[in-house]
């Protein structure tokens, strides 16, 4: 008796007890484990994105004061525009020459170079940037115009410590003497790094000139993608599952159109590329590389993620308040209308708005369709512009400059993963906010 | 057989209001009503009584085409309310609903506010003409329910934010502003305590002076109390249906007799 009432003390556990509480400790510790182990990953991945991607945002500059010779840009001299733009880029070289020497005399700069290779370290647009200046506003010729001029790629890197004196060796884009120039250039506070505007709404650049590459028109094509993936998966997409969901009989057509969508939930992308190409591409002749089509193929495999959480979110509205609005004689559209709908929408918004972000993110559907490459476009004028001229997305930009060879632009593709991933941070926010703003109403 | 015994017993002046013959309903193969027919009067208070499962839920239902959402529920038979068959193709279950009006089991008030709550079949009927003619009809079938002077403050407060037995009441006033003229009420207290059910079962008592009034019930101190009529479920089967007292004092089926004294059920 005395026995077993010790044995039973609950101030004492027994072995089993112990056993389980361990077990227990165990297990948290597991899954503390777990956690730490993805905070880590994800605080490894964002410190070398940002580490890596910042200094695209970032860009070297070389501030020069330009003759606008009238003798070289206007032999006419009568300001007229139309002689004016008969003077190519080539022109304008000679102003950069001279610009440099007499840079380098009222600095007293000593250098060997000679004026065209002082000049060497400007970007490769550097010409086009004093034509288009002078064309837009022709007045300026004859007098002296300060213009800050991106420098090219080398000395960019030069500044953010990817190029040095001993890394040049053959390279023949630049010299140890025009690394000395550049130097001194910074000396005088006429060669500096500052914040680029130009790689958030530029354009592509070719090979040559990865310091003029920008994600901004890349961004108007996702933006026009978005727009076509917004119009028309959601309507079609909130249509089809409260149909299904609310109105459709439950046989085995709806069975089998169920198991459907959740199995084009799983197919891979690429398989959407493909079926667009041959769809909208080859049968419709459809524009290539449009954001449109790319919009349409999009649409079709955000359908899926928008219809199953539709569904689940009309699901998880109690039946009793259907039968509610049925008791007091609504019909069943106004049931759904009036009290499933509005208790549904924070999941539908959501889920709509992770389809989106997934859809902004896809880069393989669009190989296919050749909305990657090399597309220097200009910003669309008009809105059936943005929809069918050839144009790039942001995932696929990044792609795009993360194959090409030299290591600026590789820089570059970083920089484009922090605006691409800051669209997605953006559009997920707005999710948990609208969920919030929603919920919050009782 | 047993049906002409049950209308002799049920001698009364008033009209009948709903006639069922001959009903059967099916969920997919299984047979969950075997052939009931009853007689429903007006401006009464029917109880529909019986073990769990036994179909009185479902036959309820049946009054008002409820268990059309249903999709493998079917029902044959005759179900004739003001001689009327409800389930003739003509009949749209919308307005069939708008005059048989229904009290969910659980209290299930829209997440919206105690005044749209109520508004809403009104409005969705086309009842008001105006605002002030919809507040009259809010504030009519809130008293009604025996809960206005509860909420006439706060009828702009969320009505899922009363107490279950306020809820309850809250659903009735929904039912009741739609001027239904049945009353379907299936469980309308098991949710709630003694002193809500108490409340609701006088409000039902006020209510059949104004509606024919069908409650199901597991309680059959709560048929005894509120119901004149009471109709005995089992398996499917209605096993008898006659005056409140006849069949909780001398009940003519011994399974009527069992399931009273506790002995099935």
């Amino acid at each position: 008796m005395t026995d077993a009432t010790s044995s039973t003390s609950l101030l004492v556990q027994d072995a089993r007890t112990t056993r389980r509480n361990r077990a227990e400790k165990r297990f948290r510790l597991y899954g503390l484990l777990a956690i730490g182990i993805g905070m880590l990953m994800l605080a490894i991945l964002l410190i070398t994105i940002i580490s890596r991607g910042s200094g695209a945002f970032q860009q070297t500059f070389v501030t020069v004061p330009i003759y606008l010779d009238a003798a070289k840009l206007d032999k006419k001299g009568n300001r007229d525009t139309d002689d004016i733009r008969k003077v190519s880029t080539f022109g304008y070289a000679p102003l950069l020459k001279d610009a440099f020497e007499s840079l380098a005399q009222t600095h007293g700069i000593e250098t060997p170079l000679e004026s065209k290779e002082m000049a060497g370290i400007l970007s490769k647009g550097a010409e086009a940037q004093i034509r288009d200046r002078v064309i837009a506003d022709p007045s300026l010729i004859g007098e002296t115009v300060e213009f800050e001029f991106l420098a090219s790629g080398r000395v960019d890197g030069y500044l953010k410590d990817r190029v040095s004196r001993d890394s040049i060796g053959n390279d023949k884009n630049i010299s140890v003497e025009q690394l000395d120039l550049v130097d001194n250039l910074r000396e005088f506070g006429l060669l500096g790094m500052r914040f680029n505007t130009a790689f958030i709404t530029g354009s592509d650049a070719s090979d040559q000139r990865p310091e003029a590459a920008g994600m901004g028109v890349a961004m108007i094509g996702s933006f026009f993608m978005m727009l076509v993936v917004l119009v028309l998966a959601l309507p079609i997409g909130v249509a089809a599952s409260i149909y299904l969901e609310e109105f459709a009989p439950k046989n085995w057509i709806t069975d089998i159109i169920e198991v459907n969508i959740s199995n084009l939930a799983a197919v891979p992308s690429i398989v959407f590329g493909i079926l667009g190409l041959a769809v909208f591409i080859n049968y419709m002749h459809l524009p290539n590389s449009a954001p449109l089509v790319g919009g349409l193929v999009l649409t079709l495999m955000t359908l899926p993620t928008i219809i199953i959480s539709t569904r689940a979110s009309l699901k998880a509205v109690p039946p009793s308040i259907r039968d509610a609005a049925l008791g007091v004689g609504a019909s069943k559209m106004q049931s759904v209308f009036h009290h499933v709908l509005p208790l549904a929408a924070p999941g539908i918004l959501t889920g709509t708005i992770i389809g989106l972000a997934q859809a902004l993110g896809e880069t393989a559907p669009l190989l296919l369709i050749g909305m990657v490459g090399f597309i220097a476009s200009n910003p669309p004028e008009s809105i059936a512009d943005g929809l069918l001229a050839p144009n790039s997305a942001m995932p696929a930009q990044i792609y795009e400059w993360a194959k090409r060879a030299d290591p600026a632009f590789y820089e570059r593709a970083w920089g484009g993963i922090i605006i691409l991933l800051v669209f997605l941070i953006t559009m997920n926010a707005i999710a948990v906010m609208l969920r919030r703003r929603f919920e919050r109403r009782w | 057989m047993k049906d002409t015994s049950i209308s002799e017993n049920g001698v009364s002046s008033k009209t009948v209001k709903i006639a069922a013959r001959n009903v059967q309903v099916y969920y997919g193969d299984t047979h969950a009503i075997k052939d009931v027919n009853v007689d429903i009067q007006d401006k009464t208070v029917t109880a529909f009584i019986g073990p769990s499962g036994c179909g009185k839920s479902t036959f309820l239902r049946c009054i008002n085409r409820m268990n059309d959402t249903i999709d493998i529920c079917r029902v044959i038979g005759d179900i004739r309310i003001d001689n009327e068959d409800i389930y003739d193709p003509a009949v749209d279950p919308v307005q069939l609903r708008a005059k048989v009006g229904m009290v969910f089991q659980k209290p299930n008030p829209f997440p919206k506010s105690i005044y749209d709550n109520v508004a809403y079949g009104p409005r969705i009927h086309g009842m008001a003409r105006n605002k002030a003619e919809l507040d009259g009809i809010v504030e009519n079938a809130l008293r009604r329910a025996a809960i206005w002077d509860e909420v006439k403050d706060r009828l702009g407060a969320p009505g899922t934010g009363l107490s279950g037995g306020q809820q309850q009441r809250l659903c009735i006033a929904r039912a009741v502003a739609t001027e239904p003229e049945v009353l379907l009420m299936d469980e309308p207290c098991s949710a709630l305590d003694p002193i809500a059910t108490a409340q609701v079962e006088e409000l039902i008592d006020e209510l059949r002076q104004n509606f024919s009034v069908v409650i199901v019930t597991h309680s059959m101190q709560q048929a005894a109390r509120v119901s004149q009529r009471t109709a005995f479920f089992h398996l499917g089967n209605l096993v008898e249906f006659g005056e409140t007292d006849k069949i909780f004092t001398s009940p003519e089926d011994p399974r009527t007799e069992s399931y009273i004294t506790g002995r099935i059920g």
